[in-house]
């Protein structure tokens, strides 16, 4: 069967000149001793794309993302392998690439499609639906000199991404715009999804893979190290991300928080929660001398930092009095409401008035949330569906 | 290299509107806009007239200043092509960075708007000659054929410089330096006469100069030597036979060499 796009042992080499030599004098003068470093971007890269299939690709900054991308659309030409497609391609590297500002935004749409590589035929049955998808219907015969970023954007945007192609290449640009127009975006993907055409991303925007993508393949230093199932991938993705900047910790360690635990229902330290089941979280600490009335508190956090539920002592009215030595406080959650993902415990203890900080642990114990339950969102709420006819 | 030149043909609408782009941009912004291609030869035409009618009374040319726009005007159109296209993979450097197409497109677009300026020019040229009654011979037919041929070494010269730009930029100040003494190795303010009076029987080293041979060419379509001026009837037939050949063999070679170093322009740039 054909591939859509088909990627064969496919690395690339970039050679890291230490000095950009570029005139003659110098090419002349340093004929023998160009040095540089040989850096590769991609190694042994093998990715099978099929026909109306949708790729997304993520990864951290310096992963080969775009270089990869930009191999596909043959921007770039791999060192060894191959790579072969299928159907005519778009590419949205970058939005409005090639837009002259001394001409108006209609010669530019038409400039920037035949860039694209269509035709003024294509361009002609699909103007009005570019100009409304760029809500520049008053604009559009003003140089585009006059334009501001977000419309320069919108109109490149909406060039791209309503010409026909088979294959759609999209790096990270769904970013750009309000929420209303990400939102007209996403749509406009789900359309050509349904026409069947293939389309294949790179983002940071890690969730929206989730939500479109059949496939996902996360890159690290140019190498494919997890590749399948989305959920299961991003997943993963915030693994390694927190692993990075996990464990970032303050405080004056008056009181020392010594230990954080995860315990299941059956008093077993665990990181593995299933949705609905109860958690408690023990907390370790010891003093230094005795400390008068402190608070011990707990948030739990998605990994953008959305805090889905905290409490601390002071809020349930407790009052500890005078602590001194060692000991441990446990916070009893009864159930779960998360859904599947990753989330982070944080823990901290501080004086009543919150001046001062004993001991502040951010972000520091991830634990996976596990669900059979197929519904949207990131908690469950308990709910029954009522008909009446 | 056939694939390359269907890919080529499959953007040809690209290629017209990158044409037209760099014909548009030109004049964005200014009053005159497209008149700009018409008045700068009547001015030329004017002043050359005015002083050679002061300056060159010896000459037994008859109206030098038709003898010097026969040169000069082809001969701009081939620096000016050169110059634009030199610079013209780097000055897209966003565009080639992160759209795919083929790249010969700029270099080739940006001779495409020169040849449109030329015909224009070339156009206000003969209603002036015809206005003065102007005496054709019958080597006008040769006109095509010599624009053909001027057009295959320009686009051969501009692919070249183009892409050896990329990787080595001295090639951009080199090109207009070398222009500069080519301009005076090439028949344009002299005559052949007066070349070989100098010369002598190292003039074929002379007419190794393809431009010369193509210039000569105009001058014998446009400006009938024999019966303006004779001193500059001059033809060489295996100057010409040596640069067709070598017209068609420089733009062979060139488009070789451009798509071959084409793959590392987004690296380079």
């Amino acid at each position: 069967m054909d591939y859509a796009v088909e990627i064969n042992d496919v690395s690339k080499m970039f050679k890291l000149y230490h000095e950009n030599v570029r005139s003659l004098k110098e090419k002349v003068l340093l004929f023998r001793k160009r040095g540089y470093e040989r850096f590769w971007a991609l190694e042994d890269i093998n990715i099978k794309v099929e026909p109306g299939e949708t790729l997304g690709i993520i990864g951290a900054n310096g992963s080969g993302k775009s270089t990869l991308l930009k191999c596909i659309t043959k921007i770039l030409y791999p060192t060894t392998g191959k790579i072969t497609t299928n159907g005519s391609i778009a590419a949205l590297l970058e939005l409005g690439a090639g837009f002259q500002p001394d001409l108006t935004g209609r010669e530019n749409v038409y400039l920037n499609a035949s860039i694209l590589g269509f035709s003024k035929k294509e361009v002609d049955k699909r103007f009005d639906a570019i100009v409304a998808f760029s809500e520049l219907e008053r604009f559009i015969d003003n140089h585009v000199r006059n334009y501001s970023s977000g419309m320069f954007i919108r109109l490149g945007f909406a060039i791209a991404i309503n010409v026909d192609p088979d294959i759609l290449i999209i790096d990270e640009v769904l970013a750009v715009g309000d929420e209303a127009f990400q939102r007209k975006c996403l749509e406009r993907i789900d359309e050509i999804q349904e026409a069947g055409k293939t389309i294949v991303f790179v983002t940071h925007n890690v969730e929206v893979t989730k939500e479109i993508c059949s496939n996902v393949v996360m890159l690290d230093h140019g190498h494919i190290i997890k590749s399948g199932n989305p959920r299961e991938v991003v997943n993963y993705y915030h693994q390694v991300m927190e692993t990075a900047e996990e464990g970032s910790e303050r405080g004056t360690h008056q009181i020392e928080i010594t230990g954080v635990t995860l315990l299941n229902e059956n008093d077993e330290p665990t990181t593995d929660f299933q949705t609905g089941q109860s958690m408690k979280i023990k907390v370790g600490y010891r003093t230094s001398e005795p400390i008068t009335d402190p608070v011990f508190g707990f948030s739990i956090d998605d990994y953008r930092g959305f805090t889905v539920y905290g409490t601390n002592t002071m809020l349930k009215e407790m009052d500890l009095g005078t602590v001194d030595g060692e000991g441990y406080v446990q916070f009893n959650l009864k159930a779960l409401p998360m859904l599947e993902g990753r989330y982070l415990v944080s823990v901290a203890v501080h004086s009543r008035d919150e001046e001062t900080v004993y001991h502040w642990l951010d972000r520091y114990v991830p634990f996976d949330m596990h669900s059979d339950i197929n519904d949207a969102g990131m908690l469950y709420v308990p709910t029954e569906v009522q008909i009446s006819r | 290299m056939i694939e390359r030149f269907r890919d080529l043909w499959a953007h040809r609408e690209l290629l017209w509107n990158m044409t037209v782009k760099e014909l548009k941009v030109k004049y964005k912004r200014s009053v005159l806009g497209f008149v700009w291609s018409f008045v700068t030869p009547i001015i030329m035409l004017a002043v050359f007239s005015l002083v050679f009618a002061l300056l060159a009374k010896g000459s037994d040319l008859h109206w030098f200043a038709v003898y010097l726009m026969c040169g000069l005007l082809p001969w701009l159109f081939f620096v000016n092509s050169l110059m634009q296209s030199v610079g013209s993979v780097i000055t897209n450097a966003a565009l080639v960075k992160k759209v795919y197409f083929p790249r010969e497109i700029l270099p080739i677009a940006a001779v495409g708007a020169n040849i449109f300026h030329f015909v224009m020019q070339m156009l206000v040229f003969f209603i002036f000659l015809l206005i003065i009654q102007w005496h054709f011979s019958i080597y006008l037919l040769l006109f095509p054929l010599v624009l053909l041929l001027e057009i295959v070494f320009t686009l051969g010269m501009s692919l070249f410089v183009s892409a050896a730009n990329v990787y080595l930029r001295d090639v951009q100040h080199f090109v207009e330096v070398a222009t500069m003494a080519w301009f005076w190795l090439t028949p344009i303010v002299y005559t052949m006469a007066t070349l070989r009076g100098v010369a002598g029987r190292y003039t074929w080293i002379y007419l190794l100069n393809p431009i010369a041979n193509i210039t000569l060419l105009w001058q014998y379509a446009i400006y009938n030597p024999h019966r303006y001026g004779p001193s500059a009837a001059y033809l060489s037939l295996w100057g010409i036979v040596f640069t067709t050949v070598g017209s068609f063999l420089l733009l062979f070679a060139s488009y070789y060499y451009f798509t071959r170093s084409e793959r590392g322009f987004a690296e380079q740039i």
